[in-house]
């Protein structure tokens, strides 16, 4: 019953480390890493760490915000 | 079964359509998509009354940072 | 006990229009809420879609409204009954505010599907699972198909309305 579950976390935690690498512009890989996120939280649920998964999913936004906020001034770096 | 397996299709598909879409707005529809399926996956994982707040901290995590990319964008299309 | 094949298809229908009534009645698709929900109408608009639709579909993306004011209420009734539902909504007013959102939306969408749910699983034997599912196949035939088409048929129905 779970082991689908299972496979869609690789599948997502996968799939979101590779189009980090690949994908040129900054937003595009800020993106990819909330789709990298997604299953880490899903790997963090499975083994019961309920409160590392709340923290990690009000952590998420919170680093991206301080790196739009860094990116702010340098904007040739993001096309 | 079904329920999973419906909800791991939709996520799956959901996050190739985010990675392979070239606009990076037209990408947070899709992610947002990738986020309802995640969350019910988290509460069909482990039925613990935790993880409600679990899957809030989850939801609202991501929803946050898609706010935050898109005005970021519409922040720097207005200069 | 309705078999949950069946109960997941008319489960999808009736969390479609709970959600899209809810989402009609507190004006979504007039307005813009915040800066991004204009920048991601503008970009379904410039690939052909329509304008009110992309406001629904850009409100939506950016701040939790009654689509997942159901789906929360949904998760919440699955987990734990009516003080899982009671937790989900007082949570998803939290999560609105934090999203620099009104939580009106949020709050009466997760307020109704909460009574929807409880009605349709205490009376007509749907099992509790089949609504998350079915939340999460509405909220796909939203976004996650084609934008293009989905905002037309949404400013459609809206000028029809209004």
């Amino acid at each position: 019953m779970t082991d689908l579950i299972i496979i869609l976390a690789i599948i997502l935690s996968l799939l979101g480390g590779f189009s980090t690498v690949f994908v040129r512009s900054s937003f595009d890989k800020l993106i990819c890493l909330g789709i990298l996120t997604s299953g880490a939280v899903l790997f963090l649920v499975n083994k019961g760490y309920l409160d590392v998964a709340i923290c990690v999913g009000l952590l998420m936004p919170i680093g991206t915000i301080f790196i739009l906020l860094l990116l702010g001034k340098k904007k040739e770096a993001a096309k | 079964m079904i329920v999973e397996g419906i909800c791991v299709v939709i996520a799956i598909y959901c996050a190739l359509r985010a990675v392979f879409e070239r606009n990076t707005l037209k990408k947070l529809p899709f992610l947002n998509a990738m986020n309802f399926a995640v969350t019910g996956a988290i509460v069909l994982l482990m039925p613990h009354p935790i993880t409600i707040g679990v899957a809030i901290a989850y939801f609202v995590g991501s929803t946050l940072e898609s706010n935050a990319i898109a005005s970021t964008i519409a922040s720097w299309e207005e200069q | 006990m309705i078999d949950i094949l069946l109960a997941i298809p008319i489960a999808a229908v009736i969390c479609l229009l709970l959600f899209g009534s809810i989402d009609f009645f507190w004006k979504l698709p007039k307005t813009g809420g915040v800066s991004g929900a204009n920048a991601i109408e503008k970009a379904i608009e410039n690939t052909g879609g329509d304008k009110n639709g992309g406001w629904m579909i850009g409100n939506i993306v950016t701040s939790p409204d009654a689509s997942a004011g159901t789906l929360l209420a949904a998760c919440g009734f699955y987990i734990w009954g009516i003080p899982g539902a009671i937790i989900s909504i007082v949570l998803v007013f939290a999560g609105a505010r934090i999203c620099a959102d009104k939580g009106y939306a949020g709050t009466s969408g997760a307020f109704a599907a909460a009574i929807v749910i409880w009605l349709l699983t205490t009376f007509a034997g749907f099992p509790p699972e089949s609504f998350i599912v079915a939340c999460i196949i509405a909220i796909l035939f939203v976004q996650g198909i084609s934008t293009k088409y989905a905002s037309r048929i949404i400013g459609k129905i809206w000028r029809k309305l209004s």
